[in-house]
């Protein structure tokens, strides 16, 4: 009972059953679009202008790793964890405390941008295997609260620290050569992202499909089974969220890099229900569900003041926090499974209707899945 | 049933349809930008000279300070609309902007508002977004120290587009960072308090004193002007307690200061929602105290409508602004604004805030951008070197004395001393007791790149300050010098 | 077998570590805490005496706000990250009916509030933001019932809207509600001088505790809400209407909410962003405490209450803003000990 509790678990067998019932079918269509997303993102550059892929498309899929992260853990391990933006913060201020050569907040211990790389991807790991170890215990709403807790404690941390930073964060955080300086060569980070979201997307499906991957799975659906069976669920769980703050830390190396500064608001409140914001809207259900999510987040949050009406109904760009709001309820009142379910309804209601019911049973019942509570 | 099911097949059509009319617009908007080169904005010039100055502004809509929106860009439209001939677009809202500005026969284009929330984190996107999409060459603002110190850090990446900070009073924005291209109009935190280190060491005869301010670096900036003065005029700094931002429970902290026996006052620089609390932590634990044993840096002004009246008497560090100085060149600005405005919402009437903090600094900023560009005859199609050297070297006239640049590029200006004065309808009122002249950022060289105000910093020294002794009393809004 | 003797391993581990760190700090606080702004215990009593008195009187702030959030938890399994939002909501609430009661919009006066200037804007608070809380329970998420973490991605949504709707109309500078003159001053007891808003703060919060204990234990509905958790198809079956059950559920939580925010925002004012930092508090007090239990609410609020006097009155003086990794330090040490918190049950 307690167990089939979440929403998307149900959701994510039906998901994961959709494959093999239509097979033939949806396999082209999914390829098709693999294809068409891998196109899209070498060819962008060719098509939009600097500024689009340098702060949108980057922005995007720098996000749209963490975004990835936590749809890992909440896919796969049934663990919606909020202190993704905590994991990612961290490589961000450890590398700019590490890098920084002088007139910034923080210890500016001068190293190379190499040996921050490492020194933030170590310490996030390690430290995502502490917390993990701790909230891996719990699962649920209380494994959620958890680590909102990290979250918004790793905020006050590094405002109130000021040995490591404080609310105004570090600043002229040095990228190495490779990347430049801003403007110096604004695609190359483009596709230093690009390659390595297309890298972290493949690497996550095959471990869902690895003996870990699957154990995971078994724990998410009946721990009690799995418990019997002779898996350390504690052990599985803690890997995972480890796994998940290593990619976290990838995106924070780029968000640094991307950026040059962090600060607390950063990895604040905002920052983390914008990061499940992402994962919701995209459907939490689906690694591409990420990438789907952190376009529209961030191309919302940068042009939706220009759409034409909204200012005269006070929703000007003071108000993009109401909208991006109400847009979330919707998705999470109208699509559990966000866009990206929106986007294979629409299909699907122009494929022949035998194909609905067995796959998903009820979603039109206008109550999401209540029967499979 | 039906009806339900197609409602809301219907329903998550439009939200796809709206994505999809969201991407439209942003890859629409990309197209025509397309000859942008990354970071130098070049489209606006010609090989000839210019053809349009392409002008943003990053003022606050959310946060702490999102209220003085209105006034920010009551300050900036003021100033385009006095001396450049623009024309606002709505008198009862500033933050619509204006357009038809011109200088020097050169248009200006007011190409974006950029809305902060007072964090570094926001200020850098909106910067970039103004900078990078919409293209600006030159920029005016942030308001608050973060932000700016973040801006300033952007703005040494970016040498061939100016920046002119709006508000914001980190000391680090300009002697720490010390960009090319960012140029501050007004004081920093630590100059905004020139004057009442003097005032309690000489006039109230405190010779200790305990410091309390948010562990922060504009609250760290503003707490060193007072501490360097007051050391500087023979005092001694006893104590400096620092409670983390917006801290809920400040007993802890209020204990820490030292007892109204052991000190003959208290400097408070704690504000966001903590200033009152934390003027009550203290009353709690310590008594009351006469409001000669305090003092308060500009977060007690904006407090002022809270507090108990019994503050009365009490003095209060400056925001470079003394309205109600009786100056001819006062009242000229409260009619600039009174007559490009009618309203600056939230407040209400436009003539009474002519003298807000954020305006005037704003429309400081804006000013010194038209008299910049005037200086230049409009041309910044040299990567903006001739108006960056323009703008070092302006003197610039304002409401209330004129204002100079360090090699910093950090204003050198007047400062004011307001003590609490109750109204006729019996509210807190501020009113100015002394004005300290030319002030500028470095304390006589207290303050120096690498040595940026902290916990730790400064000391507490003796040393000769060129204003200490030399300030002017003001008696009924007149200066008596 | 193996298993649980590494499981006994690991607890004696737990248990000599968790007893050897309290002793240190034990030790700390009663010797060595020399340099510290308090000084040890032996030296100045009366400050530990201060302290303790502080831990306590915040405690009751933090427990009446988590109680209604606990009590959500417990009635419909419904983490309601909207809590803070109606915190937030009622102490801005309060202050203008309290504007408007006194007829001044500035500087109150301690002399100008009388106690019903501040208890009737209080109750009017709870009302709207009990109201409040029952339409959103109503509108969103009756609906999902049983689907919590769908139900916990409302409130998100509606804490992210409300957030920001409440900078636009009262704005993000930080404001005061005025405590009613008569409790706004302190008391010397034995030479230690103490607040006595801070102790009507404890006072209340016992009301309060004793209040819903009472209700929940006493009371044919209390009653009813205990029977409809435990078995919420058989009191259907009695004939008892379950949902005016957890609607009301929601009505009490919220409003509970709105009240913490009166008393939060008279000790410790209101601004924007508050709201997170006050869900964060009543957060932390039920997942050390125990989600749904009131008797968890209670302890999560007296360890909160402990490490917030304690750490920074008695680390080293300039570390003081390390206080915030105590309140990291007692979250891990509870949840190592009790994966679902003190007084929790694994869901």
């Amino acid at each position: 009972m307690a167990a089939l509790r979440f929403v998307w678990r149900a959701r994510v067998t039906a998901a994961r059953a959709a494959p093999e019932l239509g097979s033939r079918r949806v396999f082209t269509a999914e390829r098709v679009v693999q294809v068409a997303a891998i196109v899209g993102l070498v060819v962008a550059p060719a098509f939009t202008s600097d500024f689009f892929v340098s702060f949108v498309l980057t922005q995007a899929l720098l996000l749209g790793v963490v975004a990835a992260s936590l749809i890992f853990l909440a896919a796969y391990g049934g663990m919606v964890s909020l202190a993704q933006t905590l994991m990612f913060g961290v490589t961000g201020f450890v590398i700019g405390n590490a890098v920084t050569t002088g007139g910034s907040k923080g210890l500016n211990l001068g190293l190379d941008p190499w040996i921050g790389v490492i020194l933030g991807v170590g310490i996030t790991t390690v430290l995502a295997f502490v917390l993990g170890a701790v909230a891996s215990r719990s699962t649920g709403l209380y494994f959620l609260m958890i680590t909102l807790t990290f979250g918004v404690i790793g905020f006050y941390f590094f405002g109130q620290v000021t040995t490591f930073s404080g609310f105004g964060g570090v600043n002229q955080v040095r990228s190495p050569p490779f990347i430049g300086t801003p403007g110096q060569f604004p695609e190359r980070l483009y596709y230093v992202a690009a390659v390595i979201s297309v890298v972290v997307y493949l690497v996550l499906r095959y471990i869902t499909r690895t003996p870990f991957g699957l154990a995971l799975q078994g724990i998410r659906d009946d721990h009690v089974r799995m418990s019997s069976l002779g898996y350390n669920l504690w052990i599985h769980r803690t890997l995972a969220f480890t796994l998940a703050g290593f990619v976290a830390s990838i995106a924070g190396v780029l968000f640094i890099w991307w950026n040059r500064q962090i600060d607390p608001a950063s990895i604040g409140i905002g920052a983390i229900l914008g990061l499940l914001i992402i994962a919701v809207i995209g459907g939490i259900n689906r690694l591409d569900g990420a990438w789907v999510g952190a376009i529209v987040f961030v191309v919302a949050n940068n042009y939706v003041r220009d759409v034409p009406g909204l200012n005269q109904i006070g929703l000007g760009e003071a108000r993009f926090n109401t909208i991006i709001g109400f847009i979330f309820l919707f998705i999470v009142l109208l699509s559990p499974d966000g866009l990206i379910g929106i986007g294979q309804r629409i299909t699907r209601s122009l494929t022949p209707a035998r194909m609905h019911t067995s796959r998903d049973p009820g979603y039109d019942s206008g109550s999401g899945s209540s029967e499979m509570m | 049933m039906n009806i339900a099911k197609h409602r809301l097949r219907a329903v998550r059509l439009l939200v796809l349809v709206a994505v999809m009319a969201l991407f439209a617009a942003a890859c629409s908007d990309s197209s025509d930008t397309t000859t942008t080169v990354g970071g130098s904005a070049t489209t606006a010039t010609t090989s000839g000279g210019t053809e349009v100055i392409k002008l943003a502004v990053l003022s606050e809509c959310a946060g702490a300070f999102g209220d003085f929106h209105g006034q920010d860009m009551a300050g900036v439209g003021a100033a385009f609309a006095e001396y450049a001939g623009a024309t606002i677009t709505n008198p009862d809202d500033p933050t619509e902007g204006f357009t038809g500005a011109s200088i020097a026969g050169v248009p200006v284009e007011l190409v974006g508002i950029g809305c902060g929330d007072d964090t570094a984190d926001t200020a850098i996107k909106e910067t970039r977004r103004l900078m990078e999409q919409l293209d600006g060459d030159i920029m005016i603002g942030p308001l608050s120290g973060d932000e700016s110190i973040a801006v300033a850090n952007y703005a040494k990446d970016h040498p061939s587009q100016t920046f002119i900070n709006g508000s914001a009073g980190a000391m680090d924005t300009t002697l720490e960072v010390q960009a090319p291209n960012f140029f501050r109009y007004n004081s920093d935190g630590a100059q905004w308090n020139a004057g009442t280190g003097d005032v309690a060491f000489n006039d109230l005869g405190w010779k200790t004193a305990a410091v309390i301010m948010d562990d922060y670096s504009f609250a760290w900036t503003s707490g060193a002007g007072f501490i360097a003065e007051f050391c500087a005029a023979g005092g001694e700094v006893i104590s400096r307690v620092f409670p983390p931002l917006n801290t809920t429970d400040y007993s802890s902290f209020a204990g820490q200061l030292p007892d109204p026996d052991e000190v003959d006052g208290y400097f408070w620089v704690v504000g966001g929602s903590g200033t009152l609390p934390a003027l009550k932590a203290f009353e709690d634990a310590k008594g009351p105290v006469t409001p000669t044993q305090h003092m308060g840096n500009l977060f007690w002004e904006f407090a002022a409508g809270s507090m108990d009246p019994s503050m009365e008497g009490a003095y209060i560090g400056g925001f470079g602004t003394a309205g109600d100085l009786k100056l001819d060149s006062v009242e000229a600005h409260t009619a600039i604004i009174d007559k490009h405005y009618d309203t600056i919402p939230p407040f209400g009437e436009a003539g009474p805030q002519a003298h807000s903090g954020f305006l005037v600094n704003y429309y400081l900023a804006a000013k010194a951008l038209i008299e910049g560009l005037e200086a230049v005859g409009g041309n910044i199609s040299d990567d903006q070197a001739a108006l960056q050297s323009a703008l070092g070297s302006l003197v610039l006239a304002g409401p209330y004395g004129s204002t100079t640049l360090d090699d910093n590029r950090q204003a050198i200006q007047d400062q004011y001393v307001r003590q609490f004065v109750t109204l006729d309808d019996g509210t807190l009122g501020l009113s100015t007791v002394a004005v300290i002249p030319t002030v500028d950022q470095t304390f006589g060289g207290t303050f120096a790149q690498g040595s940026m105000p902290s916990r730790t910093v400064p000391g507490c020294d003796t040393r000769d300050l060129a204003w200490v002794g030399n300030s002017i009393s003001v008696v009924d809004g007149v200066p008596q010098g | 077998m193996k298993k649980s003797s590494q499981r006994s391993t690991v607890q004696w581990t737990a248990l000599v570590a968790g007893w050897s760190v309290a002793a240190s700090l034990a030790a700390w606080v009663l010797v060595f805490a020399n340099g510290t702004p308090a000084e040890p215990l032996l030296s100045e009593p009366a400050d530990f005496v201060v302290v303790v008195l502080n831990s306590l009187t915040i405690a009751g702030l933090y427990f009446i706000v988590a109680s209604g959030f606990t009590l959500i938890f417990g009635l419909m399994r419904v983490v309601n990250l909207a809590h803070g939002s109606f915190f937030l909501l009622g102490g801005y609430l309060a202050l203008e009916f309290q504007k408007t009661m006194v007829g001044k919009t500035r500087n109150i006066l301690g002399s100008d509030v009388g106690v019903i200037d501040w208890v009737l804007p209080l109750l009017l608070a709870a009302m709207i933001t009990g109201v409040l809380g029952l339409i959103m329970q109503q509108l969103f998420l009756r609906k999902f019932q049983g689907q919590d973490m769908r139900e916990t991605l409302i409130t998100i949504a509606i804490s992210v809207i409300l957030a920001d709707l409440m900078v636009a109309w009262f704005g993000g500078i930080g404001v005061d509600i005025q405590w009613p003159g008569l409790i706004d001053n302190a008391v010397v007891v034995f030479g230690i001088r103490y607040s006595v808003t801070r102790l009507f703060m404890l006072g209340f919060a016992i009301v309060v505790g004793i209040a819903l204990w009472g209700w929940l234990q006493k009371t044919r509905t209390g009653m009813i809400i205990r029977a409809g958790v435990d078995d919420t198809s058989m009191v259907q079956a009695l004939g008892i209407n379950v949902q005016w059950v957890f609607g009301l559920a929601f009505l009490v939580g919220s409003a509970l909410a709105g009240m913490g925010g009166v008393m939060g925002g008279s000790f410790a004012g209101l601004a924007a962003g508050v709201d997170g930092q006050w869900l964060l508090n009543s957060i932390i007090v039920v997942i050390v405490g125990g989600l749904g239990s009131l008797t968890g609410a209670l302890a999560g609020s007296l360890l909160l209450g402990t490490v917030t006097a304690f750490a920074p009155a008695y680390l080293p003086a300039g570390f003081t803003n390390y206080s915030i990794i105590f309140t990291f330090v007692l979250l891990g040490a509870v949840l190592a000990w009790r994966p679902y918190g003190l007084f929790g049950e694994p869901e």
